[in-house]
């Protein structure tokens, strides 16, 4: 530290450059960007699952992908936020989403404990393991953006901040895969399209946090 | 007299476009509200070290000022990031306890709303976490001292340090 803040004050005006501001919108516009991209390269290497192409989606597929989908919003837009502190300023929205989400496959597991000849079969299946696999791949875009907007900015609650990038960018990119995804039992989404946000929410809790402090 | 809230968002604003006069301006009014803000929450002799701190980081963060919203949230928010940051490497034993000669003495309204701000931040705590930290990191007491007044074991009293300081973490953006 410099002795006097005067000395300080005039090497901070002297080394002063333009910056650009951080807007809410701009972050919004680069996350969407980023999951447009991942829809096309999704959409480009699976093609649509055919009950969507069809117009024949299950009630499970729309409301697991509708829950991820509203989920990957407030987590996304909490984690935008974040970026620009404030003393007054809530995140509550993703703790409320993410208790909604977790419904989902909190259901699986009962119905998994009161039929338990279906746990073998689901583990066992093929598609499940590939799910898994590209939904986290389909996040990582999504992440970075996120992550870079942070970085830009000043989050005060680190971990805060990382639990949603993790829990945001994971429940968009499974949301996007989902289009694709063929398999569109409870036992399926509820388990297998749940995994993803988990193990993300995890890994930005967990890893995140260290990147953003400043 | 510390510059409204309007006064300082604009020349926040204009600092962002590379005004240097307006940012050496609003510098200066941000060192004098950030010494009232954070009188009595550190040692005396670490207010100027933690100001400069906040200083530091208003510069490296500037971007993330969005022009459309009030300043002193913001920098509320900063300052409270660094206090915590502060709180949490160091404590200097030969620091003397707090007295009111050392708190500075004006008493705009501006000035007992930040102070009140920071106070609610703390009551958010605990009272055993908040009065271990207090006694050891703001008044310089040893952990011994520390458990002795306030009637904790020692590891107890470390304990509700790092709760307490985890906690405040956590709180940063907590206005009420």
């Amino acid at each position: 530290m410099a002795k006097d803040s005067n000395t300080l004050i005039d090497a901070l005006v002297a080394d002063l450059a333009p910056v650009r501001p951080l807007r809410g919108w701009d972050g919004a516009l680069r996350v969407a960007l980023a999951a447009a991209l991942t829809l096309a390269v999704v959409l480009g290497s699976f093609g649509l699952a055919a009950p969507v192409r069809a117009g024949t989606m299950s009630a499970m597929f729309l409301l697991a992908n509708g829950l991820l989908l509203l989920l990957g919003l407030a987590a996304g837009a909490s984690t935008i936020l974040q970026a620009s502190p404030r003393v007054g300023n809530r995140h509550d929205g993703p703790r409320w989403a993410m208790s909604m989400a977790a419904v989902f496959p909190f259901a699986t597991l009962v119905l998994l404990a009161l039929h338990r000849t279906e746990a073998a079969h689901l583990i066992a299946a093929d598609t499940a393991w590939h799910c898994l696999a590209v939904s986290l791949v389909a996040s990582l875009l999504i992440g970075g953006v996120l992550l870079a907007w942070l970085r830009r900015g000043a989050p005060v609650s680190p971990a805060a901040a990382g639990l949603h990038l993790g829990v945001a960018a994971t429940a968009l990119g499974t949301a996007i895969y989902g289009l694709s995804c063929p398999a569109d039992s409870l036992y399926h989404l509820g388990i297998w399209h749940a995994l993803p946000v988990i193990a993300g929410a995890l890994a930005g809790r967990c890893f995140i946090p260290r990147l953003l402090r400043w | 007299m510390i510059a409204d809230e309007q006064s300082l968002s604009r020349l926040m604003a204009a600092a962002q476009t590379g005004d240097r006069q307006a940012y050496g301006a609003l510098l200066a009014e941000a060192r004098r509200w950030l010494q009232r803000y954070l009188a009595r929450k550190v040692p005396p002799g670490q207010i100027d070290d933690l100001v400069q701190e906040v200083l530091v980081s208003l510069h490296a963060k500037r971007a993330s000022y969005d022009p459309a919203r009030p300043f002193l949230p913001w920098l509320a928010a900063i300052a409270r990031y660094r206090w915590v940051d502060h709180l949490r490497r160091t404590y200097r034993r030969e620091e003397v306890e707090l007295g009111d000669h050392d708190a500075i003495q004006e008493s705009d309204a501006d000035a007992v709303m930040a102070r009140i701000s920071l106070d609610r931040l703390f009551m958010s705590l605990p009272r055993a976490q908040a009065e271990a930290i207090e006694l050891v990191k703001i008044e310089g007491h040893s952990i011994a001292e520390a458990a002795a007044r306030c009637n904790q074991s020692e590891p107890l009293v470390k304990v509700n340090i790092h709760r307490g300081l985890k906690k405040l973490a956590a709180l940063i953006e907590k206005a009420d």
